[in-house]
């Protein structure tokens, strides 16, 4: 909290000063315990600007990839005893009643353990990822500390700050549309996510998430996932036009 | 569930209303009609729309960022078109859904477009027989010039080496490097908002696009190009609340010469502003989920 206020109160230029002095807290290691000291943006935010994707998409089934579920240490996400029929009957409709099926928003942290990559921009105010997959973008807000209310997203509503080198984000006002994966993972529109991003090395990003809902889950639970730089010379994201995708398949099918 | 955002209800008009959300081209007039929209208690939606608002304080010199180039970050519009977003030409005549307007071709000077007769045909057949197609209703991106005079507006970032723009309609994105890169697609690779390198002249981003595929229109009139076209955009400051944007389209197959659009980019005044969500595909395909008549709790604005 203190940290925050610091941050507030101060001209820039005595705040980027006072982060370059402050020794990197516990938090600011990722829990694969490695200790990087990420390069500064201008404005003196650990730099996480980039290209990056996972190395392996969990998205087929969140519970089956191996290490990606560290809370609980028996990587079953902690449904309720309620919860656990909707989730096995959307299981079984995966291929009729995924969102993402249908072209629609995937929500969070679905759409950052896709197999399409994102780029991280960073300004002073906010925080913007342009994803590749339906081109979604969302913007972090730094400078915004309360939810909106009374507004509902897809997307959620991310709120971001900095603990050390990591990035905090506290993503909430999510409607109870996505799934978390194709095995039919789901949340209630009680869901809040918070995301720690934090760079281990030149080329890759520790991801973690915890996931609350008391609707949903008896318990908060938590991912854990490196991220890959596109390290290729000028690399860009593409475009994952879902909608003119599944649009091109169906006139071939003749409908 | 708690209704969403302007994406629910931009969503929830479906093929042919579209025309409802776009922002009447000339100042000064009230806000098109539609559906109520929901706003968070931050002003709702008027700047660059018309709304009649007291005169702003003469505008400064715009910002510049640490290397010296011009600030372009902020919130934009293109509320002053000509009446683009629905003909990018000159269309002296009312159509159904839109008034008549200049367009915003300022070459050739007779501000027509310069078709190929192929392409002269594919146009008028698309205003004659399938509006229904436009790729926005198919919530499709837009491409260029198209996206940049489309309604709600966009916002620009400007981090170190880059310029992104992020609009609220479909969501879109473009990424403009700005370090005067080398395109490096493949000729084979399409994208609807095409392949985009920017460097600086002065004061001026210069941005060229090329890989863009065929599928967007120019407007909602059904105006089109090939995927041979490229385009040159020139982005100049006037001062702290004004860009100036210019086009110039050249695509051998579907034009005889190039031509150019030009109008200006007014930042958006609101404060605290931001960009919402927009959930095209999503109301599109659930629109029995949101209106009265089926369950929901909005009232249905199809006509």
């Amino acid at each position: 909290m203190t940290f925050r206020l610091i941050l507030s109160t101060i001209p820039a230029a005595v705040a980027a000063a006072a982060l370059a002095v402050m020794p990197a807290p516990a938090s600011a290691q990722s829990s694969k315990g490695q200790q990087y000291k990420a390069p500064r943006t201008p404005d003196g935010q650990a730099d996480l600007q980039g290209i990056w994707e996972v190395r392996n998409s969990p998205d087929k089934d969140l519970e089956k990839a191996k290490g990606l579920i560290v809370e609980p240490k028996n990587g079953k996400i902690p449904y309720l005893p309620a919860a656990l029929a909707r989730k096995t009957s959307n299981e079984k409709n995966s291929a009729a009643e995924d969102p993402l099926n249908k072209c629609y928003m995937p929500g969070v942290p679905r759409i950052n353990l896709l197999s399409h990559p994102f780029q991280i921009f960073q300004t002073p105010t906010q925080i913007s990822i342009a994803y590749e997959y339906i081109h979604n973008f969302r913007n972090v807000y730094l400078k915004r500390d309360k939810h909106l209310d009374g507004i509902d997203f897809w997307q959620g509503d991310s709120l971001g700050h900095w603990e050390g080198d990591t990035l905090v984000v506290d993503v909430a006002n999510f409607n109870d549309q996505t799934w978390f994966d194709k095995a039919g993972a789901y949340h209630s529109d009680q869901l809040k996510v918070v995301e720690r991003y934090t760079r281990t090395g030149p080329d890759t990003l520790q991801y973690e998430a915890t996931i609350t809902d008391p609707k949903v889950f008896s318990a908060p639970w938590k991912i854990s996932i490196t991220l890959d730089r596109d390290t290729k010379p000028n690399a860009r994201i593409l475009e994952y036009e879902c909608q003119y995708l599944a649009d091109e398949a169906a006139k071939k099918k003749g409908n | 569930m708690r209704k969403g955002f302007l994406g629910m209800t931009a969503g929830t008009l479906a093929v042919g209303t579209i025309l409802f959300l776009k922002p009447a081209p000339a100042a000064g007039q009230d806000t098109p009609p539609g559906p109520p929209r929901e706003g968070g208690g931050r002003g709702g939606r008027g700047a660059g729309f018309g709304r009649g608002r007291s005169p702003l304080p003469p505008a400064g010199p715009f910002k510049r960022t640490a290397d010296g180039k011009p600030d372009l970050s902020g919130y934009w519009n293109a509320a002053n078109n000509g009446g683009a977003v629905f003909e990018v030409q000159k269309h002296p005549v009312a159509r159904p859904g839109y008034p008549p307007g200049p367009g915003a071709i300022v070459d050739p000077p007779d501000g027509l477009i310069p078709y190929t007769p192929e392409y002269a045909k594919r146009a008028k057949a698309n205003f004659d027989e399938h509006l229904a197609d436009e790729p926005e209703l198919h919530c499709y991106e837009s491409g260029l010039p198209n996206q940049m005079y489309r309604q709600f507006g966009f916002q620009i970032l400007q981090p170190a080496g880059y310029l992104v723009m992020n609009w609220e309609f479909m969501h879109a994105v473009r990424i403009i490097p700005t370090d005067n890169r080398p395109h490096g697609l493949p000729a084979s690779t399409r994208l609807f908002e095409g392949d985009s390198v920017g460097r600086w002249e002065g004061d001026t981003l210069v941005v060229d696009t090329t890989n863009l595929n065929d599928r967007t229109w120019l407007d909602s009139a059904g105006n089109v190009h090939s995927d041979q076209m490229h385009v040159v955009e020139r982005f100049t400051p006037v001062d702290e609340r004004t860009i100036n944007y210019e086009a110039t389209m050249d695509d051998p197959k579907a034009y005889t010469r190039p031509w150019t659009v030009k109008f200006p980019l007014s930042r958006n005044m609101q404060p605290n502003y931001e960009i919402m969500e927009f959930a095209c595909i999503e109301g599109n395909q659930d629109v029995h989920h949101y209106i009265e008549e089926t369950g929901g709790k909005a009232k249905a604005v199809i006509p």
